[in-house]
């Protein structure tokens, strides 16, 4: 077993992963509320974001904090365009087949990252805020700014999105489309600039998130597209419902991931397959917050 | 309706300008490489082949080669390389007249799918050799099928039977020795421990870092050998927990490829470790993109066995090399370093031992006779000549080099050593090189100008 000591190393690391996959968590929760799509390819637009960003940085002359917004713009302006498209066309069908839909992009921008960038080998994408660090006391180790904002971000949006939700106009309508979109149609809200809305600000946090996991994790088309997963999870621990769970899972999937990794010897699978943290704590939960469900068996009078 | 159609105009504008903006970052169009690799062959040119500068027109000899692709690991480099030195011969006049087609096929550890590559490549596309070949699984699947066919394979090795039986010569040493060059480079530069880390990928545990364990030992340091999944997803994690087992002023001893490798030194970098302990890695990393990628936080502190020359010798084949890489696969970053001088060093080989036999006999059953008589065959690249001789195992090559990296330069720090004899194939090549003379008198295939 790792000495305490030890493991407190590994909390700074986890809280600045569980800070980006609380802002992914909630980019999904809100999105899924708004529109009813499970948007599957938010990793993967992040990842192109991140790839182009690199692509500027490198084989152009643009300054680095353009490149940097263009990670931004350009997963913001992919998600806005798939949910401007497909949203209208999937938005009568059921939540599966809109998840699926999301899927085909996730696979479509994962063909073309491989295409354009899988020859190239040791890319990485380093922000200027991954180069100053500090060191914390009381042996917690040393963090650098990417992770400073990573945690911050992550409380700051989650903090950010439920006062929107609550107390602007447009937050009231995403809520009302969440709980009934016919009604709320009825009742004049223009239902598609709602919907345009959440799939922009969802884009948005997919850009920004794929900017700092490109240095949180490094810039890896497999890796990158499929860190959603664990978003994912903590978004199904909250039922895709609450953004402070939300938030509360994604950092407790960030720490224990990191914390499972010094355990070795006899306890080294621990650390083998900490990758699994987000898939057992995901079905942990949901096991126990349906624990008291009824189920109700009916038998046809023949 | 109208909102709809307007919607989709929106749409259709955004996404042709995201499709014209990725365009314009397409890489551009292959064009027409420069003429390199064409002259009269001396002690300080190398050519390619015939160095004719006439393209080769006649029937194709067909060669094929098998490479591991897949998330975290890519090997294709070396098939890269090896088919611009192909391309290249082709261009000078093939094989007397004869060109090279040379298929690469990868796969991803599938063991049905690595089986089921060379029955193809031998009865559908009826190579007469299979070189090239660098995968983790080819030698532990396939090592049979190479024995009951009369094939005799040249390639840059991974798995233990790549080393260990009869089938397989190859170009580079593989991680496990290279491995065991590190771990001697680290030891020699004082660390306190050995800690060795590789992916876990199939064959690799023990083998990739047991030769490192054993200098350590040998050595009466503390060891730990470790294997990670890839791609590695939180180097930050990782990259602590390596410097936690080594403990101050220990070694660390990196069997990664370098792209995996690369998320640990950068998280190295940015938790502020890397003083605390002395690194090491093996040959992969003596790669230009690594030099590049790392920052002068890291001059002089990052040990790499290399197996092969330094990238700015001015040797002729490593000149002839560099040339090859920028004509033919300048949009391969990773073909600039030991994976691209591997693929090389294939080329090279397998061209001038074609060369040497008679251009309408050759088949199947000749090339793979001719091999075996490959002997004291010299390259710039190598610290020692090259041979291939009817063994039960090959390890020609068992003599290397220490670089680092100081302002994104390669930088030789140790010249030409000797890997440490830890296990029987070592011992055992080293008594067949003295027996049989391989490294030493006449040369076969002859290379001109040497």
């Amino acid at each position: 077993m790792p000495s305490l000591e030890f493991s407190k190393l590994f909390v700074v690391t986890g809280l600045a992963l569980g800070g980006v996959y609380a802002l992914s968590g909630v980019g999904i929760v809100v999105l899924y509320r708004a529109t009813g799509v499970l948007n599957l390819a938010f990793g993967a637009i992040g990842a192109l974001g991140a790839f182009i960003s690199w692509e500027l940085v490198n084989n152009t002359g643009v300054p680095d904090w353009i490149a940097y917004l263009a990670c931004v713009a350009v997963a913001t302006a992919v998600t806005f365009t798939y949910g401007v498209i497909f949203g209208p066309l999937l938005a009568a069908r059921d939540p599966l087949v809109k998840a699926i839909g999301t899927l085909g992009l996730a696979l479509i921008l994962l063909g073309t990252m491989s295409w354009k960038w899988g020859q190239i080998a040791g890319l990485s994408l380093p922000l200027p805020t991954t180069t100053r660090s500090y060191t914390l006391p009381n042996g917690f180790g040393v963090v650098n700014w990417t992770q400073i904002i990573g945690i911050s971000f992550g409380i700051a949006v989650t903090a950010g999105t439920a006062v929107f939700l609550r107390a602007t106009k447009l937050g009231t309508a995403m809520r009302a489309l969440a709980d009934d979109r016919e009604i709320t149609a009825t009742l004049g809200v223009p239902v598609r600039r709602v919907e345009a809305v959440a799939w922009l600000g969802s884009g948005l946090m997919c850009g920004i998130s794929g900017l700092l996991l490109s240095n949180l994790l490094g810039l890896d088309i497999v890796t990158l597209t499929f860190f959603v997963i664990s978003a994912l999870a903590a978004a199904l621990i909250a039922r895709l419902r609450s953004l402070w769970i939300t938030l509360a899972a994604a950092m407790v999937i960030g720490l224990v991931t990191a914390l499972l990794t010094p355990f070795s010897g006899d306890f080294q699978t621990l650390s083998d397959f900490r990758t699994m943290t987000p898939f057992v704590l995901a079905i942990v939960a949901l096991l126990w917050l349906g624990r008291h469900r009824t189920v109700t068996v009916t038998r046809t009078a023949r | 309706m109208r909102s709809h159609k307007r919607s989709a105009a929106l749409a259709l504008a955004t996404c042709s300008i995201v499709g014209v903006l990725l365009d314009a970052l397409a890489s551009g169009a292959a064009s027409a490489p420069a003429p390199v690799g064409t002259g009269k062959a001396s002690k300080t040119k190398s050519v390619c082949g015939l160095g004719n500068g006439k393209r080769a027109t006649g029937r194709p000899i067909v060669l094929g080669g098998i490479f591991t692709k897949s998330p975290g690991i890519d090997f294709s480099p070396i098939g890269l390389m090896a088919d611009a030195y192909f391309k290249c011969v082709n261009a000078n006049g093939g094989i007397n007249g004869r060109p090279i087609r040379y298929i690469i096929e990868t796969e991803q550890d599938q063991p049905d799918r690595v089986a089921a590559l060379p029955v193809k490549l031998a009865d559908r596309d009826k190579v007469v050799a299979i070189v090239g070949n660098t995968s983790n699984t080819d030698c532990i699947v396939n090592q049979r099928f190479y024995e009951r066919r009369g094939f005799r394979v040249i390639g840059a090795g991974v798995a233990a039977p790549c080393f260990t039986t009869p089938n397989f010569a190859m170009v580079n040493m593989g991680p496990h020795y290279s491995n065991t060059g590190a771990a001697q480079a680290l030891v020699r530069a004082g660390a306190k421990s050995i800690v060795d880390y590789a992916s876990n990928v199939p064959g690799a545990n023990p083998y990739y870092g047991s030769g490192a364990i054993t200098v350590g030992k040998r050595a009466g340091l503390p060891t730990s050998d470790n294997y990670v999944d890839v791609p590695i997803q939180d180097a930050n994690s990782l990259v602590l927990k390596m410097v936690q087992q080594a403990g101050n002023g220990g070694g660390i001893d990196i069997a990664l490829i370098p792209p995996e490798g690369l998320k640990v030194l950068t998280a190295a970098g940015a938790a502020g470790v890397i003083d605390r302990v002395k690194w090491s890695g093996a040959t992969p990393f003596n790669s230009q993109f690594i030099a590049d990628a790392l920052g002068p936080e890291w001059n002089n502190k990052f040990l790499v066995n290399a197996e092969f020359n330094l990238l700015d010798s001015k040797g002729p084949d490593n000149q002839l090399y560099l040339q090859l890489q920028k004509a033919y696969q300048a949009n391969c970053p990773a073909c600039l370093g030991s994976f691209g001088q591997m693929g090389f060093l294939v080329g090279k080989i397998v061209t001038y031992t074609l060369l040497a036999m008679p251009v309408n006999r050759i088949t199947q059953k000749s090339v793979n006779a001719a091999f075996l008589r490959i002997k004291n065959f010299k390259s710039d690249l190598w610290c020692k000549p090259w041979y291939y001789g009817n063994l039960p195992s090959h390890n020609a090559n068992r003599w290397d080099r220490t670089v680092t990296f100081v302002n994104k330069k390669i930088v030789q720090v140790e010249g030409c050593f000797e890997i440490a004899a830890v296990d029987a194939p070592i011992v055992r090549a080293k008594a067949d090189e003295k027996r049989l003379k391989l490294t030493s008198g006449t040369s076969w295939p002859p290379v001109p100008g040497q």
